[in-house]
């Protein structure tokens, strides 16, 4: 028995909401210099832990203890949990991104000069530290946070939090905008703070990533601890089978390996660099999808993967390029266009463009095929009500009511709105970018054999993933994008987790 | 559980109960101190400027769910009066004066849509911008002069009361409002419309055309405010430079009272029906009240703002109840 008390002990946490216990009795420690991964589906209770931790529900709000270095602690907000040493990066990057980066490390606490202005120099200063601590050497900290790119976001973030001196840093799904490289880099720095002897809660879904960088593992399931693992002990079948309640037989359906002819062909696309002016992000890009095909689009982050299919789907404009449909050259301007030609797009972000929250459930699917659902103008509500409820269950969407706010659906259950909207369109073509990024295991795996079902019913689809795992997984065949070329082409069989990182890495 | 909640949730959920109570409330309230309220003439006043109130709060109403404003539509009001006006004293047939009104109307409205869609600047801005420039063509067009003698024909538009009491305006405000709550609710456009204003990226790429839908919500608006202006012509027997002045004001609060929200997405329009209604009820009884024109101002302001606190939180309450629901039913 180790005799110095954990840096960190929650004891017999209960927390209930109306209704809902959110979390039932758990317990566990945290030791110094120890990176503790909390794992759960959407729901397991890991984000209410996280949040009654660093003090967004104050110490009236649930009952048990949290002891730190074996002393017993209150918080009644977040700002008395930071400054016992407990800060928490959330998973939406939480930037003002029209501030500086000095601006957004030193928000709330910028230095000021004897008569009250803010002293610059010193701000300046300690975030160029901060920033350099983060490997992050050469970077203009006066830049405005919206011009760098999310890796970056990132990293500041991460300064922000560490200018509070946490002494435990509770990092929430950290990786899920980031690439592989970017995730090394990432890990890189946990393991330097850790080194210092900072101590980490790490919230993810990746399980590799948890493998790789975490001592110690915490499954939490419908608000209940289910089980501790040492690194030692790490096994990604007992831990998903933990997370998800169930036994799972193989981790992905089979595929078929039957294609059909070319569905589309796309032939030396060329993109305008979003954020360069004047540059490309991508460059005589050509590719070829066939029927019931699932093709894969790997690359690292700024490689274009979203680009290209925004421009496909015509809501990016490219420079040149031309589509063919069935051989047939085709002009996709717009969103409207592509609708009609049988294609359909799932984007990376769903909140800010993927679903209407305040729209009923019934009323964000049918709103690709409204004039389809109509009669002399007017929508026909019995068909709408067929059409809708017949997609939905064909997505699997729990919900009791197809009236509710697509707001109160969780993260995965709004993608399989997002792609049924897109079922109900005679859809012959579908995109998807990102479709499981922030969703649960459980989730996850119930949409990689929807995909793998549509596509064996004919639907071409084009995904992109930032897990290569996930997308060798899925796909028949894959681009691998880099340097604004297609650096290369795989088939399923030849493709390795080291040889996608490899072409996407290669020059 | 479920139980429980669903029947509050049902009433909540009407979004019109409130006002309609409110309503309800106000008139045993307003009656009980002054019983010359509830008489006939009285309320055909009401109901007569609740008409020319109503009549733009229709168009409003679309523009808030899509997302925009539009603080034009008093001076299209006055610009819509005038343009009719001048065409009558010079000498142009009654339809083709009230037409040429109703184009210019149509005008404004193509031209705010199309510098807010295709040049990408707020409403605010830009119909900030036509409140003045219509405005100014207005007194440029009369020297501030008002426009008359009219026509008897035309004038007896106005002045033709359905049954002896029905005020003309109130059926073509009730006949529009009917129009428009089965565009909103029943067609294409009318969801296309709440999908914009809910979100319009999203709407976008699921293959609405946000600008079309943005374009034809501020003409629907400026016609309407023209319609309404050519009405107060008619009932005035002469277009007024000053006519309209802070009737936008009226309007968006009359749409926001009646619980369409200023972030887009929702509304309704029973709600802004009763919405116009209250507005008038009040301004009328505060002066059946003899309570200064001044005061009147103080209360709309009060009255305003208590509705959108109320109606947020009514739809946190909603919110909070659905959660609830869809965690008890996963549960179940």
């Amino acid at each position: 028995m180790n005799t110095t008390p954990p840096i960190l002990s929650m004891q017999y946490v209960t927390k209930k909401f109306v209704g809902t216990v959110a979390l039932d009795d758990v317990s566990f420690d945290l030791k110094s210099g120890e990176i503790l991964a909390v794992v759960g589906e959407n729901g397991a209770g890991k984000s209410t832990l996280m949040k009654i931790l660093s003090g967004n529900f104050g110490h009236n709000d649930f009952d048990g203890e949290i002891l730190l270095n074996g002393k017993k602690c209150r918080f009644d907000d977040v700002k008395d949990a930071e400054a016992a040493g407990i800060v928490m990066i959330h998973q939406e990057i939480n930037l003002e991104l029209d501030l500086s980066i000095t601006e957004n490390i030193m928000l709330g606490c910028l230095p000021q000069t004897p008569i009250g202005l803010i002293d610059w120099k010193k701000a300046h200063a300690r975030a160029v530290t901060l920033m350099k601590l983060l490997n992050m050497h050469d970077i203009d900290v006066e830049k405005n946070v919206r011009d760098l790119s999310v890796s970056d976001q990132q990293s500041v973030s991460i300064a922000r939090a560490l200018n509070r001196n946490p002494k435990i840093l509770i990092l929430d799904e950290p990786t899920s905008c980031l690439n592989k490289s970017e995730t090394q880099t990432l890990f890189d720095i946990i393991r330097d703070l850790r080194s210092k002897g900072l101590s980490c809660l790490y919230i993810s879904h990746k399980i590799d990533e948890l493998f790789e960088i975490c001592d110690r593992a915490l499954v939490l399931r419908d608000g209940k601890k289910i089980s501790e693992y040492e690194k030692k002990d790490f096994d990604s079948k007992i831990i998903i089978e933990d997370i998800i309640g169930r036994k799972i037989d193989n981790v992905l359906p089979k595929v078929s390996e039957e294609l059909g002819e070319e569905v589309m062909r796309v032939e030396n696309f060329t993109i305008a660099h979003p954020y360069a002016f004047g540059k490309t992000i991508l460059e005589n890009v050509s590719f070829s999808i066939r029927k019931g095909e699932i093709l894969g689009l790997y690359g690292l982050v700024g490689s274009g993967r979203s680009e290209l299919l925004g421009s496909i789907f015509g809501s990016v404009n490219k420079l040149a390029g031309e589509i063919y449909l069935n051989g047939q050259r085709v002009e996709i301007s717009s969103p409207i266009k592509a609708k009609q030609l049988g294609i359909g797009m799932v984007t990376e972000d769903r909140k800010k463009d993927g679903f209407i929250g305040m729209m009923s459930i019934k009323h964000n699917v049918s709103i690709t095929v409204l004039k389809e659902i109509s009669k002399y103008h007017l929508i026909d509500t019995r068909l709408e009500d067929q059409v809708t409820s017949k997609f939905a269950d064909k997505m699997r969407i729990k919900t009791s009511n197809m009236d509710s706010n697509a707001n109160t659906l969780s993260g995965g259950n709004q993608q399989k709105l997002i792609i049924a909207k897109w079922l109900a369109t005679k859809l012959k073509i579908l995109l998807l970018d990102e479709p499981t990024r922030g969703i649960d295991v459980g989730t996850k795996f119930e949409i990689y054999s929807l995909i793998k079902t549509l596509a064996s019913q004919g639907l071409s689809i084009i995904v992109t993933s930032s897990e290569v795992q996930e997308l060798i997984g899925l796909c028949d065949r894959f681009l691998v994008l880099s340097h604004g070329q297609v650096r290369k082409e795989l088939l399923r069989k030849e493709a390795t987790e080291s040889n996608l990182l490899f072409y996407s890495l290669a020059n | 559980m479920n139980l429980k909640i669903k029947p509050i949730n049902k009433v909540l959920k009407m979004q019109e109960s409130g006002i309609l109570l409110v309503i309800i409330l106000f008139t045993i309230i307003i009656t009980s101190i002054n019983p010359v309220f509830i008489t006939e003439k009285n309320l055909a006043n009401v109901f007569r400027s609740t008409g020319f109130t109503l009549i733009t709060t229709l168009g409003m109403t679309l523009v808030l769910i899509s997302g925009g404003i539009d603080l034009s539509v008093g001076s299209v009001y006055a610009l819509g009066g005038t343009i009719s006006a001048l065409c009558l004293v010079a000498g142009l047939p009654i339809p083709v004066a009230i037409l040429l009104g109703l184009l210019a109307g149509i005008l404004v409205g193509a031209v705010n849509g199309w510098i807010i869609v295709k040049l990408n600047i707020p409403p605010l801005i830009v119909t900030l911008g036509m409140m003045y420039i219509a405005r100014g063509v207005v007194y440029v067009t009369t020297q501030g002069v008002p426009v008359y003698p009219l026509p008897d024909q035309f004038i007896s538009i106005e002045h033709f009361d359905l049954f002896g009491s029905v005020p003309s305006v109130l059926i073509i405000a009730i006949v529009l409002s009917l129009l428009f709550q089965i565009i909103l609710r029943n067609t294409p456009f009318g969801r296309a419309v709440y999908a914009v204003g809910g979100n319009s990226e999203a709407a976008r790429i699921s293959g609405i055309d946000d600008k079309k839908i943005k374009l034809a919500v501020y003409m629907i608006t400026s016609f309407l405010a023209a319609v309404a202006g050519i009405m107060m012509t008619s009932r005035l027997g002469s277009s007024q430079a000053n006519a309209g002045t802070g009737y936008e004001m009226t309007v968006i609060s009359a749409a926001i009272i009646g619980g369409t929200s200023t972030y887009g997405g929702v509304g309704t329009i029973l709600g802004s029906a009763l919405g116009a209604l209250f507005i008038e009820m009040l301004s009328n009884s505060l002066t059946l009240a003899r309570i200064s024109v001044y005061w009147q101002n103080v209360v709309i302001g009060v009255v305003l703002v208590l509705a959108v606190v109320i109606d947020t939180y009514r739809r946190k309450i909603i919110q909070r109840n659905e959660i609830i629901q869809t965690k008890v039913s996963k549960a179940l």
